[in-house]
C-alpha cells in the first residue's frame, strides 16, 4: 500500500517541478527581451544626445565658415579662398550626414515594437500551454492532446501574423497621399 | 504666420527626431505621448496639421483619427499617419478613418517636409 501511495505522488511532484522549470524558462526569455529593450533604449537615448550635440557643433561650424567668408572675400587671398571652399563643402557634408542620421536613429522605435510583439507571442504561448496543462483529461486521450496542441500553434501563429514591423533595413519607408 | 504641428508618438526618440526636423524647417511643434494625450492637446490648441503614429498605448492612432474627425475644428485639418505599419488593410482603415496620407517609418527629413508642405494649408 505504501508503495502505491509513493508512486501516485511522484508524478505530481515531477509535474510540479516541470511546471516551475517551464515557468522559469518563459520568465527567463521575457527577462532577456526586456534587457534587450533596455539596452536599445539606453543606446538610442545616448545617440540622440550625441546627435543633438554634433548638430550644435555643426551649426557653430557653419556660422564660423560664413564669418570667415566675410573676412576673406575682400582680401582676395586665393589660398584662403581655397580653404574656405573646402570648409563650405565639409559643412554641407556634415549637414547631409546629420539628415541621414535622423533616419537611422529611428531604429529604436522599430526594435522596441518588434520586442513588444515577440514578448506578446511568448506570453500567449506561455498562457496557452498553462491552460493546456490544466486540462487533465487530455492526458487520457491522445487525440485531444493533438487538438489542443493544434490550438496552441494556431493561437501563436495568429499572434505572429500581427507583426507591426516588416522592415528589414533602415531605408526610408513608402509615402502615400490619399 | 508660423504653422503649428501636433506630433503624436509614444516613442520619445521618434518625437525628438520629428520635432528636430519640423522646428528646423520653421514649424511650431506640440508633442503628445499617445492618442489620448494627442486628443487632449488637439482640444487645447488649434493646430494646422496632425502627425500621428498608429500603435500606441491608451488610445491608438486610428482611434485618435476617428475622434479628431468628429470635432468640427478638425474636419478639414490634414492628418498624416507616420507608422511602422505598411499593411494595406491597415492603410485602408486609416484612409476610412480620415487620414490624409500614410508615411511608413523610418522617415527621411526632406521627404517628410515635402509631404507636409503639400498638404498643410
Amino acid at each position: 500500500m505504501k508503495r502505491e501511495t509513493e508512486s501516485e505522488t511522484l508524478p505530481d511532484n515531477t509535474e510540479a517541478t516541470c511546471n516551475v522549470i517551464v515557468d522559469e524558462y518563459f520568465t527567463g526569455i521575457k527577462g532577456e527581451l526586456g534587457q534587450a529593450e533596455r539596452l536599445v533604449n539606453d543606446a538610442v537615448n545616448n545617440l540622440v544626445v550625441n546627435f543633438k550635440y554634433i548638430n550644435e557643433l555643426s551649426k557653430e561650424h557653419h556660422d564660423m565658415v560664413l564669418a570667415i567668408e566675410k573676412m576673406i572675400i575682400p582680401t582676395d587671398n586665393e589660398a584662403a579662398l581655397e580653404l574656405l571652399s573646402r570648409q563650405i563643402k565639409t559643412a554641407e557634408k556634415i549637414e547631409q550626414e546629420l539628415e541621414l542620421t535622423i533616419t537611422s536613429l529611428q531604429f529604436g522605435d522599430l526594435v522596441t515594437q518588434l520586442l513588444v510583439h515577440t514578448t506578446r507571442q511568448i506570453d500567449t504561448l506561455h498562457v496557452t500551454l498553462q491552460q493546456l496543462d490544466k486540462e487533465r483529461s487530455c492526458r487520457e486521450n491522445p487525440g485531444e492532446i493533438q487538438n489542443n496542441l493544434s490550438t496552441v500553434v494556431s493561437t501563436v501563429r495568429t499572434e505572429s501574423k500581427k507583426k507591426p514591423v516588416v522592415q528589414q533595413g533602415m531605408h526610408m519607408g513608402d509615402i502615400e497621399l490619399f | 504666420m508660423t504653422k503649428t504641428i501636433l506630433a503624436v508618438d509614444d516613442s520619445a526618440s521618434i518625437r525628438q527626431m520629428v520635432t528636430f526636423t519640423l522646428k528646423g524647417a520653421g514649424y511650431d511643434v506640440i508633442e503628445a505621448v499617445d492618442g489620448q494625450d494627442g486628443l487632449n492637446k488637439a482640444n487645447q490648441h488649434q493646430v494646422d496639421l496632425v502627425l500621428t503614429d498608429i500603435n500606441m498605448p491608451r488610445m491608438d492612432g486610428l482611434q485618435l483619427l476617428t475622434s479628431l474627425r468628429e470635432l468640427t475644428s478638425y474636419k478639414l485639418i490634414p492628418i498624416l499617419v507616420l507608422t511602422t505599419e505598411s499593411d494595406s488593410d491597415m492603410k485602408a482603415k486609416g484612409r476610412a478613418a480620415g487620414a490624409t496620407g500614410w508615411l511608413v517609418k523610418p522617415f527621411n527629413p526632406k521627404s517628410l517636409l515635402e509631404v507636409i508642405s503639400k498638404v498643410i494649408k
